[in-house]
């Protein structure tokens, strides 16, 4: 199994500066900020369920940039149905990496549905898509995120992560999410 | 003198001249009867990528996702997405304020001939005035021209905006068993 921190720190590590992440909300999102990585990255909060088809719809938008979703298995098994429009749809610049721990980490570590006995890629693979991986240890976590965001057509990998607890941040912050999703656009709008 | 074209026809190459000429781009839907003649078309439209959404709340995350992009977006769907998707709706439109366009049918109404499509035209209305999503009831294609205005509406009040489309608007007078 892997730490949290690890996995997203995999993560970082192979990205390409121009990338840019969007991350469900959650524990997983909380990682990724502590990465404090220079990539483009929008936070994509509630409403849970709804990130991947957030991260298809930018994908789609930007064909010239690659998104990369950084998801939680909670929030994805809210609405599993969305791993069949993403395959539908198949957007080449699309990846996609879910951090399984079985719980909601931030509603207080609940389990989930037949939590521990579900195959997130055998359901993508069902799903439609067309490369879907697993990692069950850091080894593993590292060689599969290596073949995701060096592959050229969309991807989906299962990272299982430790069980720790992820407290809320003790002040809710400085910004809004409508005025995080301005900064984010007038950065991404600067790009291009 | 020409064939007949099916009901919707003409209404649903209207409606994407709308779109197109609104700047609309990108296009998630989920099918009704009322709606295939517009579907259709869009799939057929080189201006706009057509995505088919397994639920209607699916095509409003990629309808804000696209406008996160720059780019408009419309979600096409029956009313009963709209409920479905409330939550999703207030979240996109209140939380992140992202704009987009949803082109609904208007099921349940004086229209209809069904008793399970009776209690959407009965709650959503009042469902989208308590989400505080903005929406226009078009009822016949003649007001075509509403859907620029929307376009418009929703990029200037950072939300999305809905135009509820009656079975007329959409189908035209043509006898219809659906």
């Amino acid at each position: 199994m892997t730490r949290r921190s690890v996995a997203a720190r995999l993560v970082r590590e192979r990205l390409d500066p121009a990338d840019i992440v969007v991350c469900g909300l959650g524990s997983m999102a909380r990682a990724w900020r502590e990465q404090n990585a220079p990539h483009l990255t929008y936070y994509a909060s509630d409403p849970m369920g709804t990130a991947p088809a957030l991260a298809l719809g930018l994908a789609l938008a930007r064909p010239e940039r690659r998104v990369v979703l950084l998801e939680g298995d909670g929030d994805l098994t809210m609405n599993l149905g969305a791993l069949v429009t993403i395959a539908g749809a198949a957007p080449a610049n699309l990846r996609v990496a879910v951090f399984i721990n079985d719980r909601y980490e931030t509603g207080g570590g609940q389990p989930l549905p037949n939590a521990g006995r579900i195959s997130y890629p055998q359901i993508a693979a069902g799903a439609g898509w067309p490369w879907a991986a697993e990692a069950h240890d850091e080894s593993q976590a590292g060689r599969l995120l290596t073949e995701l965001l060096g592959s050229s057509q969309l991807g989906f990998v299962a990272v299982h992560v430790e069980a720790e607890a992820s407290p809320y941040p003790s002040d809710p912050g400085a910004t809004s999410q409508a005025e995080d999703r301005a900064m984010f656009q007038r950065r991404l709008f600067a790009e291009h | 003198m020409s064939e007949p074209r099916a009901p919707g026809t003409a209404n649903a190459e209207r409606i994407v001249t709308a779109l197109v000429s609104a700047g609309v781009e990108i296009a998630a839907s989920l099918p009704d009867s009322w709606l295939s003649p517009l579907i259709a078309r869009i799939e057929t439209e080189p201006a706009i990528r057509h995505v088919r959404v397994a639920r209607e709340d699916d095509g409003v995350g990629i309808c804000a996702g696209a406008s996160l992009g720059g780019k408009r977006a419309v979600l096409v769907c029956q009313n009963a997405g709209l409920l479905l998707s409330a939550n999703a709706l207030a979240g996109y439109a209140h939380h992140h304020q992202l704009p987009f366009l949803v082109l609904a049918a208007y099921r349940g109404s004086y229209e209809d001939r069904f008793y399970y499509q009776m209690y959407k035209g009965l709650v959503t209305e009042p469902v989208l005035a308590a989400l505080a999503i903005p929406f226009h009831v078009v009822d016949r294609i003649a007001d075509v021209a509403i859907i620029e205005d929307a376009v418009r509406e929703a990029s200037l009040a950072r939300r999305p905006v809905v135009v509820l489309l009656r079975r007329e608007a959409l189908l035209g007078d043509a006898k219809v068993t659906s």
